[in-house]
């Protein structure tokens, strides 16, 4: 059931990529593309469906035997920590695809390249085995590598090469550590279940823990970590932009929930205080910086370092709103980063550049773009966490967790939605409201262009007024994750208050 | 000695591989000295022939009863047939694609084949070797075999020029191999046979002489020329520029497989008393070739320069299996060494195959070329990023395995900076891989631009083709299926006696670490 989600995409990759005949015309294979990763869309809220609300361990798991040797075996399952993330990933993708241009060149390259990472982020989020994780998350380096670079803006080449290079370091940071966990504990599978960091002592703890963070670190990104983003993001198309912000940042925090929460719990709240901290700079630098920029695609991607800073905050609480709030946040900010991303694309498509200081009046309803510029108001309100929208729940469930247990970095973090705020009217203000330059005469914006982030918008609305649909798939996950935790937190505490 | 006992001791059966190898040898020698260069066209055929029949004879020695032969002289246990195994496929490989260059540099095709298939014979012979003299003896044939292919092309100066190097460095580094062997035969008492050596250096009660230590430094000194670990390196990036490609491609994998074959038989049945000194040695070795290999790679213009300054870095890889010592680790290390008879076999038939039609093998001229030529971009680029190390392609399997082996052996410090290197390693590869892919049309070199139409039924492509297609096959799928393999090379580690006496006495080590941190 769930290798559909991996194998379908990737073997449509393949056939993709090889399929002979060279005069295919790019518009049949972006059709092609686009329903294999709706069907895909598809089955994926069908098994959204089908999963239990009640269940706090993995669901639908699959076996299979692989490599005894090394340990690697063939482990699928899903829980209320991925099941979103699934969701998201191929929403997202067939959004990307949805988004990405008519006449796209090399496009069977293209998407196959794309469909390829659908289905190694998919198979990352649904591996139990560590192995088997680190297989699918290194099979995205390449694709994403060639999809920068090759479909990207002026500086592609600079922006794709350190892309590759902050990945690969991570990826060996993250092996080394999955490499220490298993052989230091004496285990003879790769498989999370049986991998049990319990019996080692505190220093490896923590040394192999901060291997965890400091590898999905770079890839969330925390902020010494994160120079590769503003250049992967600016440099590559929006249609990749939507799958980097949206998708692969995620793999880094689900990564450090799943094997940094989840198999650490005692180290964990070691260094939670650390964490909140830094996840609140993390969200003041970003807002701050992003203040500073002269481009929109640099000031959404500098606002997603910061939304990915209450994500650190809240895994770092880890009480059980938190991690709820944590897993709403990454997926309302997966689908608002997506959805400006899209809107900047069009905007820069449309009006030929995205300097604010050459923006001006979009929203002028004859000559502008005004649907666009509307939307683009509402993700922006939606990003800066405005009531009635998604982000507002997500960051609400974040802060109203986190706040019993690190009330300053929690106080920073509000700190930060608020500056949030800032650079996003900023944003609007010179790109939206104003008046047009007379010279300016801007295409027309098709409905096609219009129906992924009318979709995407709707979704936000949705989820802000209904948010139960937002947070009741990782209820039961989180508090059994939390449950795991609480009892070391506790004796950590006593054993202060003895000493 | 009667006859019967004799002849149970000669157990000549064991060689039969080699036997076979021995009669093509000779059939294509005769058949070129008949039929002269007509023979051209198809001479490579039987010599393919000779080395698959040779393979299938490998394959039912497997896990034989006697594996002893020639009184001691040869050892026909499990990891020799499977890295004699290695040897033959890289031979099989390099003919596929040396029909085609040998042809065009206008030499003969059917002395190439004999010579290459001398150096087959040597290495088939020296991994199985286990008597001091027999081991040079096929140390030797592999080596003059392999001067004799760097200038085969003899018009060209450059293919002299490595040639001479490496005659002079080859020649000098097995003297001073041969002085550390001459020693051994001292130290013990007078034994050529490996296993009396070991028993004849206890007896002699010289395990920690000083004369041990020069003779085992002597000795690796030998084996790191082989397998081309730095500070022995010095040789491998102009004789890979220089030497015809089909011959880089055999010494990359051939040569250095009997090297690594070698090193494994010698250091472990000879000096296990020394263990941990060799050891060290050894990691100095890995440490070096890993960083100078790899650094250095970044620097290179030339495809084939590049390709041997990353080979010096797999040997780099590859030594982690043998310090580990373990049974894990000498099965990673004959299973990188398998994966990496397909990853390189397959980058170099592609430069090959470029070199034919352009005529240069600088990286920059590369740019553009999926355009031109599809299926050479995609087995250059996939052979590289396994290369690389990138999942889900076979490289990358072989590097966890032996990153796995390494750290349970406790070699943190080896396994990290194999790591940290390996991420430098992708760099370099995927530059090659930026210039065939991302380039755009505009950006095309002059050479793609006036990129022949590919045609595969000229005389002497269609086995490249078949060797380049079957090569980047096996690259591919290897990791994904590659339990067969993983257990061939488990098997070829655990049904081996030699390596089962030293393997016990170490593996103890490592199991005791987690309790001491």
């Amino acid at each position: 059931m769930l290798s559909v989600l991996i194998w379908v995409p990737i073997i449509a990759a393949l056939i993709i990529g090889f399929w002979p005949s060279n005069s295919i015309p790019p518009n049949r294979v972006r059709l092609v593309a686009l329903t294999i990763s709706g069907l895909i869309l598809l089955w994926n809220l069908f098994i959204l469906f089908k999963f239990d609300l009640n269940t706090p361990g993995m669901q639908f798991q699959e076996y299979l035997p692989w490599n005894e040797t090394l340990g690697l075996s063939y482990q699928l399952g899903v829980d209320g920590l991925s099941i979103l993330m699934l969701v998201l990933n191929s929403l997202l993708t067939w959004i990307a695809i949805y988004s990405s241009s008519q006449n796209t060149e090399r496009p069977r390259l293209f998407y196959s390249m794309i469909l390829l990472v659908s289905g190694g982020v998919a198979g990352a989020f649904l591996a139990e085995n560590l192995l088997l994780f680190f297989l699918f998350y290194e099979l995205e380096l390449i694709p994403f590598y060639l999809l920068i670079s090759i479909w990207g803006g002026e500086k592609r080449a600079y922006a794709g090469i350190k892309f590759l290079i902050y990945t690969a370091v991570s990826g060996a940071l993250i092996l080394a550590t999955f490499l220490g966990m298993v052989w230091l504990t004496g285990s003879t599978s790769f498989a999370i279940d049986a991998v049990s960091t319990q019996t080692l002592s505190a220093g490896l703890q923590l040394l192999l823990l901060s291997g965890i963070i400091l590898g999905f670190g770079i890839k969330i990104p925390l902020v010494p970590f994160h120079t590769w983003l503003p250049d992967a993001y600016v440099e590559a198309s929006a249609p990749i932009a939507i799958l980097l912000g949206g998708v692969l940042a995620k793999l880094g925090t689900y990564g450090l929930l799943r094997f940094g929460m989840g198999m650490f719990p005692n180290a964990w709240s070691t260094v939670a205080p650390t964490l909140a901290i830094w996840g609140a700079i993390s969200a003041i630098y970003g807002a701050v910086v992003a203040i500073a920029q002269k481009d929109i695609k640099r000031m959404v991607a500098y606002s997603s370092i910061g939304h990915m800073g209450y994500v650190l905050l809240a895994s770092a609480a880890s009480t059980s709103l938190a991690l709820v709030g944590a897993v709403s946040q990454m997926f309302s900010h997966g689908i608002i980063l997506a959805i400006l991303f899209h809107l900047v694309g069009v905007v820069e498509a449309k009006v030929g550049t995205r300097e604010l200081d050459k923006l001006n009046g979009l929203m002028s309803p004859i000559r502008g773009i005004p649907l666009i510029s509307a939307l683009l108001v509402l993700s922006g309100m939606a990003s800066a966490g405005i009531p009635g929208l998604t982000g507002f729940i997500a960051e609400f469930i974040v802060f109203q967790g986190s706040f019993s247990a690190f009330p300053l970095s929690t106080i920073l973090c509000v700190v930060a939605s608020g500056l949030t705020a800032v650079y996003f009217v900023i944003l609007l203000n010179r790109t939206c409201f104003g008046r047009l330059d007379n010279l300016a005469y801007y295409p027309k914006v098709l409905w096609s262009e219009k129906m992924p982030a009318l979709i995407l918008a709707a979704l936000i609305i949705f989820l802000g007024v209904q948010p139960t649909w937002l947070v009741r798939w990782s209820e039961t996950t989180t508090t059994a994750m939390v449950a795991a935790i609480t009892p070391a937190e506790k004796t950590v505490i006593s054993q202060v208050a003895l000493k | 000695m009667d006859f019967a006992n004799l002849a149970s001791q000669l157990n000549a059966g064991t060689i039969l591989p080699e036997g076979i190898i021995i009669v093509t040898l000779l059939g294509v020698l005769i058949i070129d000295l008949i039929l002269g260069r007509t023979s051209a066209r198809w001479i490579g055929y039987p010599a393919i022939a000779g080395l698959l029949a040779a393979i299938v004879a490998l394959y039912y020695q497997w896990d034989a009863v006697n594996p002893i032969s020639f009184t001691g002289g040869f050892t026909g246990d499990d990891l020799s047939i499977v890295f004699r195994g290695i040897i033959a496929l890289s031979a099989i490989v390099t003919i596929l694609m040396s029909i085609r260059y040998i042809e065009q540099s206008g030499t003969a095709l059917a002395e190439f084949i004999a010579i290459l298939l001398t150096a087959t014979l040597g290495g088939m012979f020296l991994s199985g070797a286990s008597e001091l003299v027999m081991i040079f003896i096929s140390l030797e044939t592999l080596s003059i075999s392999s001067y004799l292919l760097t200038g085969y092309t003899k018009r060209d100066p450059r293919s002299n020029e490595a040639a001479l190097k490496y005659l002079l460095i080859g020649a000098a580094s097995t003297a001073v191999f041969l002085y550390g062997v001459s020693l051994l035969y001292g130290l013990s008492g007078g034994q050529t046979e490996l296993s009396a050596i070991a028993d004849g250096i206890i007896t002699a009660n010289v395990s920690q002489s000083l004369g041990l230590v020069i003779s085992l430094v002597f000795i690796i000194a030998g084996i790191g020329f082989k397998i081309s670990a730095a500070p022995f390196h010095q040789w491998t990036p102009d004789v890979y520029e220089g030497a015809p490609t089909p011959v880089i491609a055999f010494l990359s994998v051939g040569s250095k497989t009997a090297g690594f074959a070698l090193a494994i038989r010698l250091l472990t049945t000879v000096f296990p008393m020394v263990a941990d000194e060799w050891r060290f040695v050894f990691t100095a070795l890995a440490i070096l070739s890993m960083i100078l290999g790899n650094v250095v790679a970044l620097a290179q213009t030339s495809m084939k320069r590049m390709l041997a300054y990353s080979s010096i870095a797999q040997a780099g890889f590859v030594m982690i299996g043998l310090i580990a010592g373990t049974e894990a680790g000498y099965a990673s290390m004959v299973f990188y060494l398998l994966v990496y008879l397909f990853m390189n076999l397959c980058g170099f038939t592609c430069v090959i195959l470029f070199s034919l039609r352009t005529g240069t093998d600088q990286i920059t001229e590369y740019s553009g070329l999926y355009q031109k030529d599809p299926l050479l971009t995609l087995a250059l680029s996939l052979s590289l990023l396994s290369l690389g190390g990138i999942p889900p392609l076979a490289g990358f399997f072989g590097k966890i395995y032996l990153f796995w082996a390494g750290w349970q052996a406790g070699l943190y410090g080896l396994v990290l900076l194999g790591l940290v290197t390996s991420v430098v390693s992708i760099y370099y590869y995927i530059r090659v891989v930026k210039m065939m892919v991302v380039k755009e049309p505009q950006e095309m070199s002059d050479v793609v631009k006036n990129y022949p139409e590919v045609r595969w039924d000229l005389p002497g492509l269609r086995p490249l083709q078949v060797g380049l297609v079957v090569s980047l096959v096996a690259t591919t799928i290897a990791g994904i299926l590659s339990n067969p393999l993983f257990t061939l090379a488990n098997n070829s580690i655990s049904h081996t006696q030699i390596l089962q006496a030293t393997i016990t006495k170490v593996s103890t080590v490592p199991l005791e670490e987690p309790e001491k941190l």
